[in-house]
């Protein structure tokens, strides 16, 4: 349980993030150009200008504090991946359900939907249409930059992502109509709405939620891998996928700037996944995988 | 099996169809006008109206699909009004304003690289994810298990571009170990052809290993449950006997029909594997092509993609309806 | 001219590339004689112990491929550079030397001299050489000329390339200011006509006459672009020079090529060229390979290495920036270890902010947009003083005399603003406008170092009480979304370099309509009417002071905001040197800002 404790300091960092950066002064904002040096931009010192004002140095070029642009870094990659996992869960739960249940033409419809979706090529696709489709967030009413970003990552990854879960959630679904006591709702003359939500529904939380803690992580990662293409949000915002693209200039003279927002990102997602891993155990001790 | 086989194949041809809609009409929302794009200095809406008709894109919409569909078949020529058309033969994918070259030549030329790359990324993840998943479900419940166990979950924590650019900086910037990738096919220097992909291999199957250990452990250990494989050790079986014979063989059949899925799945990995690599494969193709905003080579790329995937998905189930014969009745 | 853009995030990744954008052009020449070096195969006329023929040399580059090989369509300063160097001839050329003003000046290619000039530079001729062929050993003739250049009409076929042809040409033009000539794909009898009054050759072949629509003083430096010779029955139109080799007529002609990451265009000699018909060319190295789609950090480390094969070695596109420290004291200083072989020197290029004066018409805005900005700040994000200097108008001060300081942050905004810029001035320039600040909307290439620079903009803009939105595009379509008047947003990321040392290149290209590179989307009449009074001045002296004057008025208009005159480092492998530099040492040929191709050679 040592990683729900992780998971919950990541989370008040991630919400009181803005709070710390002004405990130790420093901002993602603000361009410090006494940090770097006129010649080429290099940050004056170890390590990327490690000091006492930028505990984990600075951006080449711009002098903005690391450690500060990590914490809102952390922030938005926390706002993307749980947002969007909550959509996808929504999404599958429902999709799935109805599959399950409805059976028939509707099932067989939504299977080849599903198929048609995970055949497409998601990184290029989400590559290629980023800037239109945030254009059309726009155009919608979302306001322009990172606001429309943002969704448009949340939507992407959650568009992309419900089959997954739908799966699984028809086949338990498909599993649990046979058994005896939902047969006996039926025979009883219970309404499609209530065997739904009051039979089945409750029948389906534990892989629903050993899912979504498993999704969760793979979801800070997808961000930082798109954010990586540079499908991200705007700067001077930033997350860890767009530091660590940033770095690869850098890294063979201050390789700090890979080390650092590479190993957050990692402790990230290995107490997501630890965590997610206990959950299960605790909910299915047969395991699965 | 052939009523299945027929149901199926017909599906597919179903689905290549609803791709080829779905794609092409994805991108026509692209950004950036194809006829202002080959248009340079100096350029005026004349030329630029002019260019539209002869990349044909002045048709209307359903107009310019039904040609990109029947070119996939007959082929077509490009401004065949004009005494300098450009003809591109059937299957045509496109023709690439950008490259001068028809769509399907620059996606067979980068082809090969991500063959090689996703096959020896699988090869790769295959022998190490199979043989310390067994490894692990032979010991379970002790140290290995438990270590086995830790690295598939970093494994598939770690994300693939950090692992790749780690991986840079030491084997290659700090410790020198491997020279600067440089790709060559494998028929002209076999050396520098490993010496290149060693690493790109890695970076591609550090995720699927980490996920294959704990799919190989939890068959097999599964499988020494199972009736038949107690009814084997009972019999006084050599446990050698029985885990090589029995268990492994049961449990490891839907392992290899999930590969033939994860084989085709690669080509998405290999967007990042090759960008950080320089390797001229079809994903770093694809990137360029979106960087080029080249329209014709971005729909072609995503349609052999997507098209590759669906051939793969029936493959799988076909090939699963032959091991598993209920799943025909299905 | 365009510098290649930095087409590339992905790549950027790897790579940190700088994106940017400008063109070149150039000028001049010199006939001294360049130093023969013996026929294409046998070097053995070799004139000093130095340079010897033999070896190959290695292009190494981040492109997969070169924006266009057409002769017709190729308009980067590297590429022309390249291109003229080795497979293409023209009528003149540039003179290979590390002196910039020798640099500039023009030596007869395929022509015999510097081309005839008469009713006051409205007819131009120029007489062909003798034994002057293609690879195949056909002659060149006017008729290969005059074909080339028709094919420039084309413009749904053979774009992106230089217009001069299109502009100057006496052929007559619709009311929409469109050539009646659509070239020579689609011409009828009566339209090939008009191109054939135009450009007319002599009953032997060897002189061809230019007839044009006005006086143009330098037009022996306009054929310098696009004006080479193609024969036409191996037009192969649009994909001309990709899908098969174009028809060389210079000491090297393609072998093979191949785009793509991996993939090589290689350039061997050309039988049928002699030394005897192009005492201006020395080809040493036996052949050439360019190596397509290399990360640039990958390159900057092999040059610095050079070992093995890249000892031989170029980068085609110059140094990433954060590489620069291991090569370089300072901008003016090489490290002894790289002396000789690196090289720091300002290119052709003038980085700059256009402001869209159509939505942006107030002039105290702009004074304040220009005067909020913090260019201290930008440069060091861009490399600091690697990059270049701070920029005080379209025109740079390489182009020699057309130059003169506009005094643009001394004077014209009506104080001296610090390169930090002054907000609080800003400021008192918007309540003075009588305006509210307005909402800008920022346009670059979306790369991770244009991305930075953006929020360094938008950041000290906003200090002035701007709102400032970012709208990045897509890289490899900046410039074709910029130039829509539907699409442009109020500022934006840009570059221009001098096509030829002559700032009719600059000011008409960067401020009229007619220029075609007009992102600021200027249209003042009474300006239109001085240029085009400049452009006809004959008396070179006087055309430099009406260039400065004008170059100074587009500052007071503040139609954009000059941000840098850049500075290129370049490296080439321990084993190549130069003829004209000194003791063979590596230097920027002045007039494409390129490195010097056709003067390398391999020491043996």
């Amino acid at each position: 349980m040592i990683c729900l404790i992780i998971l919950i300091v990541f989370y008040l960092v991630g919400i009181f993030g803005p709070v710390v950066a002004g405990m130790f002064g420093i901002s993602p904002y603000t361009f410090d150009s006494n940090a770097i040096s006129d010649l080429g931009g290099k940050p004056y010192g170890a390590f990327g200008g490690i000091s006492l004002a930028h505990p984990l140095g600075v951006e080449w070029g711009t002098g903005r504090d690391i450690f500060a642009q990590l914490l809102f870094g952390l922030r938005i990659s926390l706002i993307i991946s749980t947002t969007a996992t909550l959509l996808t869960v929504t999404i599958g739960v429902l999709i799935g359900i109805i599959a399950g249940y409805a059976g028939g033409i509707t099932d067989s419809l939504l299977g080849r939907l599903m198929d048609l979706i995970l055949a497409f090529p998601f990184l290029l696709i989400v590559l290629a249409l980023s800037g239109v489709l945030t254009q059309r967030l726009t155009d919608l009413g979302v306001p322009e930059g990172n606001v429309s970003r943002v969704l448009y990552l949340i939507l992407v990854m959650s568009v992309f992502g419900w089959p997954y879960l739908a799966r699984i959630v028809r086949g338990q679904v498909l599993s649990l109509r046979e058994r005896e006591f939902v047969e006996a709702a039926v025979s009883m003359g219970a309404s499609r709405r209530r065997i739904l939500f009051t039979e089945i529904l409750p029948n389906l939380w534990a892989p629903i939620l050993v899912y979504a803690t498993l999704t969760l992580p793979s979801y800070i990662g997808l961000e930082a891998a798109l954010s990586f293409l540079n499908v991200g949000v705007l700067p001077p915002d930033t997350t860890f996928g767009a530091m660590l693209a940033n770095s690869v200039t850098y890294f063979n003279v201050v390789p700090t700037y890979l080390f650092i927002p590479g190993t957050v990102l990692v402790i990230l997602v290995v107490s997501f996944n630890l965590f997610g891993d206990s959950l299960r155990d605790a909910l299915d001790p047969k395991g699965g995988h | 099996m052939a009523a299945y086989v027929v149901r199926r194949v017909v599906m597919m041809v179903g689905l290549l169809f609803v791709l080829t809609v779905a794609v092409f009409f994805l991108f026509t929302l692209l950004p950036g006008d194809p006829a202002r794009l080959t248009c340079g200095k100096a350029c005026s809406p004349q030329i630029i109206e002019a260019n539209r008709h002869r990349l044909g894109y002045d048709q209307p919409i359903l107009t310019q699909y039904e040609e990109f569909l029947s070119g996939l078949v007959v082929g077509r020529t490009y401004s065949a009004d004009s005494p300098d058309p450009i003809v591109c033969n059937a299957p045509c994918l496109g023709y690439s304003f950008t490259r001068h070259e028809q769509v399907l030549t620059l996606i067979t030329a980068a082809a090969p690289t991500t063959f090689w790359l996703a096959t020896g990324a699988f090869i790769m993840w295959i022998s190490a994810g199979i043989s310390l998943g067994i490894f692990a479900a032979l010991n379970h419940g002790r140290w290995p298990d438990r270590l086995v166990m830790g690295i598939s979950l970093v494994g598939y924590s770690l994300p693939s571009f950090f692992i790749g650019l780690v991986l840079i900086f030491f084997v290659i910037l700090k410790l020198n170990w491997l020279p600067f990738p440089a790709y060559v096919s494998p028929f002209d220097n076999p050396f520098q052809f490993l010496q290149t992909m060693i690493l790109p291999w890695i970076v591609l199957a550090v995720l699927n290993t980490a996920f294959y250990m704990r799919l190989t452990r939890n068959q097999v250990l599964e499988t020494f449950n199972e009736d038949f494989v107690r009814t084997a050790r009972a019999k006084g079986l050599p446990e050698r006997t029985v885990v090589i014979k029995h268990a492994l063989r049961a449990g490891l059949t839907p392992l290899v029909t999930a590969a033939g899925m994860d084989l085709a799945a690669l080509l998405g990995g290999a967007i990042i594997t090759e960008s950080i690599f320089s390797l001229p494969g079809l994903g770093a193709l694809a990137v360029s092509s979106v960087l080029e905003s080249d329209l014709p080579l971005i729909t072609g790329i995503t349609l052999v993609t997507s098209a590759i995937i669906i051939v793969a998905n029936l493959v799988v189930d076909l090939l699963y309806a032959v091991i598993d014969p209920r799943v025909r009745l299905a | 001219m365009e510098r290649r853009m930095d087409k590339g995030w992905l790549r950027a990744l790897a790579l940190g590339a700088v994106a940017a954008l400008a063109l070149s052009a150039c000028s001049s020449s010199t006939p001294t004689a360049s130093q023969a070096p013996g026929s294409t195969t046998q070097p053995t006329t070799a004139p000093t112990a130095g340079p010897k023929a033999g070896g190959t040399v290695y292009l190494l580059t981040q492109a997969d491929q070169f924006d266009q090989v057409d002769p017709q369509r190729s308009y980067t300063g590297e590429d022309l550079a390249f291109f003229s160097s080795t497979i293409y001839r023209s009528l003149e050329a540039y003179t290979y030397s590390p002196d910039n003003p020798t640099a500039s000046k023009l030596t007869p290619d395929l022509a015999t001299d510097l081309g005839t000039s008469t009713d006051g530079a409205k007819t131009w001729s120029f007489t062909l050489r003798d034994g002057v062929t293609f690879q195949d050993g056909s002659p060149i003739t006017c008729a290969d000329i005059a074909y080339g250049v028709s094919r420039t009409f084309a413009t749904d076929v053979i774009n992106q390339g230089p217009t001069y042809a299109i502009q100057d040409l006496n052929i007559p033009q619709d009311a929409k200011g469109n050539s009646q000539y659509p070239g020579p794909y689609k011409a009828t009898a009566a339209q090939q006509a008009l191109f054939d009054a135009a450009v007319t050759c002599s009953a032997d072949g060897k002189t061809i006459t230019f007839h044009l629509s006005k006086p143009v003083a330098d037009f022996n430096y306009t054929v310098t672009l696009g004006f080479s010779p193609v024969p036409k029955a191996a037009d192969t139109g649009e994909s001309y020079g990709v899908a098969k080799p174009p028809m060389a007529s210079g000491p090297y002609e393609v072998q093979s090529y191949t785009t793509g990451k991996g993939g090589k265009m290689i350039l061997v000699r050309n039988p049928n060229w002699s030394q005897a018909s192009d005492p201006y060319r020395h080809p040493y190295p036996d052949q050439w390979e360019v190596d397509f789609g290399l990360d640039p950090q990958v390159i900057d480390q092999r040059l610095i290495q050079s070992t093995g094969t890249d000892q031989t070695a170029i980068s085609y596109a110059g140094m990433q920036p954060q590489n620069l420290a291991t090569v370089f004291t300072d901008p003016t200083t090489t490290l002894p270890a790289f002396a000789g072989r690196a090289v720091s020197a300002y290119d052709i290029y003038t980085r700059y902010l256009w402001i869209n004066v159509q939505k942006v018409p107030n002039l105290l805005i702009r004074e304040a947009m220009a005067a909020a900005l913090d260019r201290s700040a930008m440069k060091k994000n861009l490399g600091g003083d690697f990059y270049g200097d701070y920029a005080d108008g379209a025109v740079k001060p390489n182009i020699g005399a057309d130059y003169a300081p506009t005094g643009l942050w001394t004077t014209l905004l009506g104080e001296a603003i610090p390169d930090t810029g002054d907000p609080a001035y800003a400021k008192t320039l918007i309540a003075k406008s009588g305006v509210a600040a307005p909402t800008i909307t920022y346009n670059y290439p979306d790369t991770p170092v244009r991305g930075k620079e953006a929020a360094i903009i938008q950041a000290s803009l906003q200090a002035a009480g701007f709102k400032v939105t970012l709208a990045p595009l897509p890289s490899g379509s900046y410039y074709s979304t910029v130039f829509d008047p539907t699409k442009a947003g109020d500022l934006g990321y840009g570059g221009w370099g001098a096509d030829w040392p002559n700032a009719s290149t600059v000011v008409p290209d960067l401020f009229t309509q007619a220029g075609g590179w007009d992102l600021s989307q200027v249209d003042d009449s009474a300006f239109n009417a001085e240029v085009q009074a400049a452009a006809a001045e004959t008396d070179r002296a006087k055309q430099s002071t009406d260039w400065q004057a004008l170059n100074t008025e587009t500052m007071k208009n503040v139609w954009l905001i000059p941000t840098f005159f850049g500075l290129s480092q370049d490296l080439v492998g321990t084993k190549l040197a130069t003829v004209a530099g000194a003791n063979g040492a590596l230097y920027l040929w002045g007039p494409y800002g390129s490195k010097p191709y056709g003067d390398f050679y391999v020491k043996q």
